[in-house]
């Protein structure tokens, strides 16, 4: 159990992103159960719309900590310190998924052309910046090769867009989509993977750069970093799906840097 | 048709009236089903038109800022919720376009693709400009519903319901009250048939007397029939049991003028025959004066015994034929042609009276299988009959001939011809009543009883050069009880000879 200093007697704000369990409100109350009895201290779980919206509570303090995604990581790195990166499969990276309708006879990315696309958010890694570097990498430039685009700021609204054809295609975090298959076999049946992107790195468990190297944040780390060992800690991860939470490097975010200055280079 | 009419005309009103209480029942259940149908069909759009209406309210005013924002996720999402969350409504379809009729999002993406233009099938059914179309046959309803932002258009919400469960609820309404019409109908007409029956029921006890008063007596409605009634049938039961006793009273009277009649006709017989037995009488105490005084020579005595015997001989055959005709015997025995040949001495008297001629044929055969008594009182009355009404010198002719197996007699006169009313009681074929008037038709009232007893019937016409011909056609009997019949009857006739 941590010991807090004067200054950091108060409840443990956690931030998370739209990733696609955050509207299971048994698995939140397991995690803020698991959090508070880690931390020692009630633990308050900030959800909101958008990437966007969580990132600036966080850059501008009012969150301790929270669970963003690679891609504001990295836009932000200067000012976001990194405290612990999920283990899935064994490895603490994740794939981006080009998902197509089941009957759709699509082979490549380019066959695409002229779709309605669905994103998941602006700034989300999988959900947009990996379909957006790809058509940059074949020459594309996105913002008229789909002949239109929507986000549904959630993973599994996009599978929802594409099973239900609303969308022709969509960009989808490939772990999301594995775990849904698994949760939801109807829904992810009727959407088939067309193309899987190269392992990223898996979105992270972040805080602000003024608060790295506090016992608050330590004791966050700690308390992700050891859930495996937990047997509350344990339930959270099994509902997860992952393995549990290393103190990744911030290098693993790498290639998503470089998606980001390619895009960024293009306009 | 006009047949049919006339059929339905003849049915009875037992069966006539229930029916049209039937068919007054079944009209009015099928104006009432039509308008607790009518009220349920209005009930149920105006209930559809709320329901639909406040999904659409709750909708549009959720969708409105997606839809100004092109937003396609959040209009799906909104559209793919409520369709969920919505119960009373069974929204099969809805979709959302822009002002212009482009698709922005739909609740099946695959059959309404974004982006893509409003299909005419479902844009052509508003084209009435009603924001609900019902199609029954489909079990749909179509709705619609402006979206607008600062009183500006800015598309429009579609929706397709399933109102099968609407239909089928109206649809067994219907059955429930076709059913309880029915049954009702049934009721109605059974109890309207019944009532309608009992109603009449006098009326049948009414007919059945008349039908029974036709073969003779009429006969009173005693009072076990009738029961104790104060309404018009009881009225109508008095009248008639008074008519019948008036009827009753008058026919025992004319069996009595009848009878007189007949004993005056016997009368005037009587003296007939007195005078018929008086004329030789005078002749013959003469010859027996001369027998006695002049006896002695044959050919005196011959001559007077010989105008004895013609005297004795017309005696005879006046009593002969007296006897013949009014004998009165319960026995019947069957007609010899030589009874109607007697009835010749009967009416002479009376036609020498009026110095009348009688021209006389009987071409029958010996014995005819027919009762005697009242063929020849038939033919006497028309005889006598016939001497009063021709003129004084006037010709009379009788005929009797068997024609195709009936007896044919035939009396004509040369008198003014008959008066209607007796002609109407003659060819009444005896079922007309007595005359009311003292004697005046009552001998023709009794010929035609007479021969309606016998099965015949009777005919009158005009004789060229003035005068009536009376005609009496009678069926033979079967010649089997002729037999002893006969024997009786010669016995009778040796008796007298």
């Amino acid at each position: 159990m941590p010991r807090w200093a004067a200054s950091e007697q108060h409840d443990i704000r956690f931030g998370l992103t739209p990733v696609f369990l955050s509207s299971d409100l048994e698995l939140l109350d397991r995690l803020r159960t698991y959090l508070s009895a880690a931390l020692g201290r009630p633990v308050t779980l900030v959800k909101r719309r958008t990437y966007q919206e969580i990132t600036a509570l966080l850059l501008s303090g009012q969150l301790d900590a929270a669970w963003i995604c690679g891609y504001p990581f990295i836009q932000f790195r200067r000012r976001l310190s990194l405290l612990a990166v999920p283990v899935w499969r064994g490895r603490p990276l994740y794939q981006s998924y080009l998902i197509v309708d089941q009957g759709r006879s699509a082979q490549d990315v380019l066959d695409l052309r002229g779709d309605i696309h669905a994103y998941s958010d602006p700034d989300s890694n999988s959900g947009y910046l990996v379909t957006r570097a790809t058509l940059a990498e074949r020459g594309e430039a996105s913002n008229n090769f789909f002949r239109k685009s929507f986000f549904t700021y959630s993973h599994r609204n996009v599978v929802r867009a594409v099973a239900s054809g609303l969308a022709g295609s969509g960009s989808v975090d490939g772990y999301v989509w594995e775990v849904m298959s698994e949760i939801e076999p109807a829904l992810t049946g009727k959407t088939r993977v067309l193309r899987k992107s190269e392992w990223l790195g898996f979105p992270p468990i972040a805080c602000g750069k003024t608060l790295a190297g506090t016992a608050r944040a330590t004791a966050i780390a700690a308390a992700f970093m050891t859930m495996a060992e937990d047997a509350a800690g344990r339930e959270v991860l099994n509902m997860l799906r992952l393995d549990g939470f290393t103190d990744g490097e911030p290098t693993l975010f790498e290639s998503i840097a470089q998606k980001f200055e390619l895009v960024r280079s293009l306009g | 048709m006009s047949s049919l009419i006339q059929r339905v005309r003849a049915w009875p009103t037992t069966v006539k009236v229930p029916l049209m209480v039937a068919g007054l029942m079944i009209a009015v259940s099928a104006l009432l089903s039509n308008q607790v149908l009518q009220r349920l069909a209005e009930t149920q759009q105006r209930h559809l038109e709320e329901l639909t209406g406040a999904y659409l309210d709750g909708l549009s005013s959720a969708i409105v800022p997606q839809v100004l924002r092109e937003d396609v996720w959040e209009i799906y999402d909104q559209l793919d919720r409520t369709r969920e969350a919505y119960l009373g409504v069974s929204a099969l379809n809805t979709l959302v376009t822009d002002a212009d009729g482009g698709i922005l999002a739909a609740s099946d993406p695959r059959l309404f693709p974004t982006q893509t233009a409003l299909p005419s099938s479902l844009r052509d059914r508003f084209q009435g400009g009603d924001n609900l179309v019902l199609d029954e046959t489909a079990g749909r309803a179509f709705i619609r519903r402006a979206l607008a932002y600062q009183e500006r258009p800015v598309g429009w919400i579609y929706a397709e319901i399933d109102i099968r469960d609407l239909l089928a609820e109206r649809h067994e309404v219907l059955v429930a009250l076709i059913l309880a019409n029915a049954a009702l109908t049934l009721l109605f007409a059974g109890g309207g048939y019944l009532a309608v029956s009992r109603m009449l029921r006098p009326i049948g006890v009414l007919a059945e007397h008349l039908e029974r008063g036709r073969g003779g007596r009429v006969e009173p409605i005693p009072a076990t029939e009738s029961g104790v009634r104060t309404n018009e049938f009881g009225h109508l039961f008095h009248r008639y049991n008074a008519m019948a006793e008036a009827l009753n009273e008058r026919e025992a009277l004319a069996a009595r003028l009848a009878e007189e009649e007949r004993m005056a006709s016997l009368g005037r017989l009587a003296s007939g025959m007195a005078h018929e037995i008086n004329n030789p009488l005078g002749g013959m105490f003469n010859a027996i004066d001369t027998i006695e005084r002049h006896g002695e020579n044959v050919t005196v005595r011959q001559t007077s015994l010989d105008i004895l015997k013609r005297g004795l001989a017309g005696i005879r055959d006046v009593v002969r034929a007296t006897l013949v005709t009014y004998k009165g015997s319960a026995r019947e025995r069957l007609l010899r042609s030589s009874d109607l040949d007697d009835l010749r001495f009967l009416v002479r008297q009376e036609i020498a009276r009026r110095g009348q001629s009688l021209a006389w044929r009987n071409d029958l055969p010996p014995s005819l299988p027919l009762p005697a008594s009242p063929v020849r009182q038939a033919v006497l009355n028309l005889l006598l009959n016939a001497c009063a009404a021709s003129p004084m010198q006037g010709e009379i002719s009788f005929e009797a001939v068997v024609e195709q197996g009936r007896l044919l007699l035939a009396v004509a006169d040369r008198g003014p011809g008959l008066p209607p009313d007796v002609a109407t009681l003659l060819c009444s074929n005896g079922t007309a009543n007595a005359p009311p008037s003292e004697g005046r038709g009552l001998g023709a009232w009794m010929i035609s009883r007479l021969v309606a007893e016998l099965g015949g019937k009777l005919r009158t016409e005009a004789r060229v050069g003035g005068g009536t011909r009376i005609e009496i056609t009678i069926p033979l009997l079967a010649a089997a009880e002729d037999a002893a019949s006969c024997e009786t009857a010669r016995e009778d006739l040796c008796h007298v000879a």
